[in-house]
């Protein structure tokens, strides 16, 4: 014991000594680590969080990234497929349309030489019924007799008779 | 008379004569506990202020305070795991805070070299006359070091028995180990109930080793610094030198003192979670088996 006195241990300082640590504890562990140790755990359970929604959102983003790449080829494919089958479409489209144009212009022509043909005719009898009454007016002039229409008929066939058209 | 060899290089003690214990300044109120007064005040109105408003992202005195913690705690769960480190951390964290706040405290100009001497008056600085200083290092004074260690052995007593119950702490510092049987057995029953006697007082001693180191350290960085102070003085350098030497070797020990008063925080600390996991350890090597 003498020398704990020797260094100045005595019980009133020692207890009082215990007393002020029994303080400090006291009011750390209420006011200081209690909300410090909160805060730690908080911003530990919000990080681990922050970590989980980071791996989730880059599995998400990978999932996305695999279904735009998806969604394009198939846009591609059926984009390339649309444009095959206009293609095809066209081709057959333009066939049917040169055909038809073809058949059109055909039957154009057809009619055309139809019309020809009647109107060659038509112009062919006008021009003999002309010449054949020319005929007869001539023949009447120069014959200075008046014909009848037996000899009008008659010679206005002849005179067709004889035109070799 | 003609000087011998020996008394040619008998270099005279020079420490400086700081007293072992501390020195009443009205009653029983030493100067080191007023110290320890002043750093409990200067702790407290710190933490409170940083943790008054607690922000996710913190400001720089919240930073601080949950730095220290972490660092704590974190020594702490290296030693005793989560679950113990957790009970244990408030006291523990406690101790090392007030601890390394006492001893940089220490280094504070005027702590300890400024007093009320009889002859010289309220402001006395002459170390050549008797004076006792308002200040003291609260850690050098084994009152003081006591007191957290008695506080500590009754937590780590508590926490014990808690933890392996009181049949389980007696077995961890009685019982045989080895699981030996018969007469084998028997004697080494015998033999580990000495050991454990010896154990006791290996438990006993733990608050004292742990008070003197911190007390030792402290007060021989005390000395030291007082001593490099007064050295020019103490070798008879002419005046002007005396004060730049006053001024100019405390320096490196101040620095050597941080260092120190660091060092021993941690010891401190770490030494109660290494005592609390040799008496809690047992318990979970069981559950394991």
């Amino acid at each position: 014991m003498d020398v704990l006195t020797k260094f100045g241990v005595n019980w009133p300082a020692f207890i009082a000594q215990v007393l002020i640590v029994l303080v400090v504890y006291t009011v750390l562990k209420k006011y200081a680590f209690g909300p410090v140790l909160a805060m730690l755990e908080q911003r530990r359970s919000r990080i681990e969080e922050g970590e989980k929604e980071l791996v989730k959102i880059r599995e998400q983003l990978e999932q996305a990234d695999y279904r735009v790449k998806a969604m394009l080829d198939e846009a591609n494919a059926k984009a390339e497929r649309l444009i095959g089958e206009a293609r095809e479409s066209a081709s057959a489209l333009r066939e049917q349309k040169t055909q038809e144009a073809i058949s059109e212009a055909e039957k154009i022509v057809a009619k055309a030489k139809e019309a020809s043909k009647l109107e060659h005719e038509r112009l062919l009898g006008e021009l003999k019924r002309d010449f054949g009454r020319l005929v007869v007016e001539t023949t009447g002039k120069v014959t200075g007799k008046v014909l009848d229409e037996k000899d009008q008929s008659r010679i206005n066939q002849e005179a067709v008779g004889q035109l070799a058209i | 008379m003609v000087p011998t060899v020996s008394t040619l290089f008998t270099v005279p003690p020079m420490l400086a004569a700081v007293p072992l214990n501390a020195e009443s300044l009205f009653g029983f109120v030493t100067n080191s506990m007023f110290v320890a007064v002043i750093v409990t005040t200067v702790i407290l109105l710190f933490t409170r202020m940083a943790t008054r408003r607690m922000e996710t992202i913190p400001g720089k005195k919240q930073n601080l305070v949950e730095f220290v913690v972490e660092f704590v705690l974190t020594e702490l769960e290296g030693i005793l795991g989560r679950k113990i480190a957790l009970k244990v951390f408030p006291l523990l964290a406690t101790i090392f805070v007030f601890i390394l706040v006492s001893n940089w405290f220490g280094l504070l100009p005027g702590v300890g070299s400024i007093g009320y001497g009889e002859q010289t008056g309220p402001l006395t600085l002459d170390a050549s006359k008797h004076y006792t200083p308002y200040l003291r290092p609260a850690t050098a004074d084994l009152n003081m070091n006591l007191g957290m260690a008695a506080v500590f052995m009754i937590v780590w007593l508590y926490i014990s028995i808690q933890e392996v119950g009181l049949g389980g702490f007696l077995k961890h510092i009685f019982g045989a180990k080895g699981g030996m049987t018969g007469l084998l057995g028997l004697l080494m029953a015998v033999i580990f109930f000495i050991v454990g006697i010896i154990e006791v007082i290996s438990i006993l001693f733990r608050p004292v080793s742990l008070s003197l180191r911190l007390f030792g350290n402290i007060f021989a960085g005390e000395t030291l610094l007082h001593t490099m102070a007064e050295l020019g003085e103490k070798m008879g350098w002419p005046d002007a030198l005396a004060f730049v030497g006053r001024v100019v070797l405390p320096i490196p020990f101040y620095f050597m003192e941080l260092l120190v008063g660091l060092v021993q925080a941690i010891v401190f600390t770490l030494l109660c979670a290494v005592y609390v996991q040799l008496s809690t350890a047992h318990d979970e090597e069981e559950h394991h088996h």
